[in-house]
């Protein structure tokens, strides 16, 4: 009978040992999935909850002005130099930083797009920005966010989800 | 072989070996699913250490803290007279990657700030106006003989003060103002474009003032800035009204424009309504007073499809009447199609269009074709470009200066983009005319944003 429990307790705990260091192993790697990659962040207040990549394109590009609510899309980069927006120009925008100036510039002489995104210097800055306006959209790191602002599913992933398309060093997506 | 019921005493310890087995396996099964949970109930336990709840109680008392003078900043917007709350930065609280609603206290803050942010009263002290230039300088020289403007000149093109202006969420207006020396050295200004626009939504925008024709691709790509150009100037299919142009590339009126759904297609629409072309004065634009009151009508659909990005393929209808002094007056239509294609790096543009001026109570029929073609390249900062351009007008066009006539010819030219904001071109033109000798002509321009 001892030597049952005995037996009992050893799986017992090799079970709780392996799965604890599993469920660690899990964990760690959806932070590293996390850490890298660049979240959509809308205002709270905003029904979207999915973009498709496309989608997400061409409201970065401001070919889409509008939410599905009537209310205008107020686009928000932060300024150059920093490595979210690096990542955002090559994998969104698919154009160096120069050939995104010149878009706009075009964009808005044409009156096509209304106006240039919006470049601030900081993160949090961005989140502010969010939270206050009602029809923004924006990015930052996705360990920089925070509940003030909703993240957005794009391709109906989240950044900590595997095959998640935005991160600091991702591929091009198709 | 009859069976016991009870069974053997040896039967009886192997049933209950078996049952105590699998029940082991059920509990480790269970163990191992449940052993995450029991875990993360473990960190938030109390019984962890002291250390971790404090720290964990600290951090939801700083969330609270800083929600609490949101809500108040919040308050004391809402409430006039009240004194000024600081601002509190948004809560730093751990990345949450949740898409599903907040709970309602979370929310509150948002949409009192969002009805703050849209019942904002206008700021008469603060400025909405945006202004970009643009401009350039010439220096230019050609063999056409009769043209005083044709010496070798230094010349000021166009100084163009672009204004933009957030009226309000839907309201946005546009203007170009432009300073401009003719040919007799003096400086005029005009406001090339002045545009009001309501926007509904993606599908549906409403301007009124005056705009540029969407007759074609060019005429409402390029405006008046030589510096978005890749050539040194227009296609002369495209010149304006007061440089020879044959087009009604102004126009005083309303329009609508907006997307089609068209899913990857990408159709775009635009119809316009203005006052048209001026016959009897000098002034090409009706700014204010128009000739007639029948109305021109432009409508012009064209498609951006989605998988392949940059093309565009068009097509538009003008139809105006003009009066003269005497009659008959002269129904103008004016048929364009066009195929585009601007990728970062190539750029192809072509358009055709035909202008068929008919007078009135008479058979005849003038028709007018032309097209143009250009193609470049882009390496690096430099761009070598070549266009060919093609105008037929009758010799006897009754609305036409007589100087139009035949003109075709190729053009060859290099733009040099020394930075983001300042291009330089070099272009060389040779263009054949009917019953005259063909002529040269050489363009340097330094064109620039600022």
């Amino acid at each position: 009978m001892a030597s049952r429990w005995i037996v009992f307790c050893f799986f017992f705990g090799a079970a709780t040992l392996l799965s604890g260091g599993l469920s660690a192993g899990l964990d760690a790697q959806s932070r590293g999935a996390a850490d890298d990659s660049l979240a959509i962040v809308v205002n709270r207040t905003n029904p979207v909850e999915n973009l498709s990549f496309p989608e997400l394109r061409r409201i970065f590009l401001g070919e889409q002005t509008h939410w599905s609510n009537g209310r205008r899309i107020t686009l928000v980069m932060l300024e150059p130099g920093n490595s979210e927006r690096q990542a955002v120009l090559v994998q969104i925008y698919k154009m160096g930083e120069k050939d995104f100036n010149s878009y706009f510039l075009h964009g808005m002489f044409t009156g096509e797009i209304h106006a240039a995104p919006k470049a601030l210097p900081s993160s949090a800055e961005v989140l502010k920005f969010v939270l206050n306006v009602p029809g923004a959209i924006g990015y930052v790191k996705a360990p920089d966010v925070n509940d003030s602002v909703k993240v957005v599913r794009v391709e109906s992933r989240l950044p900590s989800e595997k095959d998640y398309l935005l991160r600091l060093r991702g591929k091009l997506p198709k | 072989m009859k069976r016991s019921l009870v069974g053997e005493p040896g039967q009886l310890r192997t049933s209950l070996r078996g049952r105590t087995l699998s029940g082991l396996a059920l509990f480790l099964f269970l163990a191992v699913i449940s052993a995450p949970l029991l875990r993360a109930q473990q960190t938030d336990a109390p019984s962890n250490s002291n250390k971790q709840s404090e720290e964990a109680l600290l951090q939801r008392v700083v969330q609270l803290e800083a929600r609490l003078k949101e809500v108040e900043a919040a308050l004391a917007k809402a409430q006039p007279g009240a004194a000024p709350a600081a601002s509190a930065p948004p809560s730093a609280a751990a990345p949450t990657f949740t898409a599903s609603p907040a709970p309602q206290e979370a929310t509150r803050v948002p949409q009192l700030q969002a009805e703050q942010t849209e019942q904002e009263p206008m700021d008469l002290n603060r400025t909405l106006l945006r202004i970009r230039g643009y401009s350039d300088v010439n220096l230019h020289g050609s063999t056409l003989r009769g043209d005083p403007a044709s010496t070798t000149a230094f010349g000021l093109g166009q100084v163009n003060l672009f204004v933009t202006s957030d009226v309000s969420d839907k309201f946005k207006f546009l203007s170009e103002i432009v300073f401009e020396a003719g040919s007799d050295n003096a400086f005029g200004v005009d406001v090339e474009r002045m545009l009001l626009t309501y926007s509904f939504n993606d599908y549906l925008n409403v301007s009124v003032g005056r705009y540029h024709t969407a007759i074609g691709y060019y005429n409402t790509a390029y405006h008046h800035s030589t510096w978005f150009q890749t050539a040194t100037g227009r296609p002369f299919l495209f010149a304006f009204e007061d440089q020879g142009g044959i087009l009604p590339i102004h126009n005083v009126g309303a329009s609508i424009t907006g997307k089609v759904p068209s899913g990857s297609l990408g159709l775009h629409y635009v119809a316009e309504m203005g006052n048209g072309r001026a016959y009897r004065t000098t002034e090409p634009v009706q700014n204010t007073v128009d000739e007639n009151t029948h109305k021109a009508l432009n409508f012009a659909i064209f498609a951006r499809p989605e998988t392949i990005r940059g093309l565009q393929i068009g097509f538009s209808v003008y139809r105006d009447l003009l009066t003269p002094a005497a009659p008959p007056a002269i129904a103008e239509t004016i048929l364009a199609a066009h195929a585009v294609y601007t990728g970062l790096d190539f750029e192809w543009l072509n358009e055709a269009l035909l202008i068929r001026n008919a007078p009135q109570g008479t058979p005849r029929v003038f028709n007018t074709p032309g097209f143009y073609s250009q193609i470049s390249r882009r390496f690096h900062s430099y761009r070598p470009y070549f266009r060919y351009q093609y105008v037929n007008a009758p010799s006897s066009e009754p609305i036409f200066s007589p100087n139009v006539g035949l003109q075709h010819g190729p053009s060859f030219g290099l733009r040099y983009d020394m930075s983001e904001f300042v291009a330089v071109k070099m272009q060389y033109d040779y263009t054949m005319l009917r019953g005259d000798r063909a002529f040269h002509t050489v363009a340097f321009q330094t064109g620039f944003t600022f």
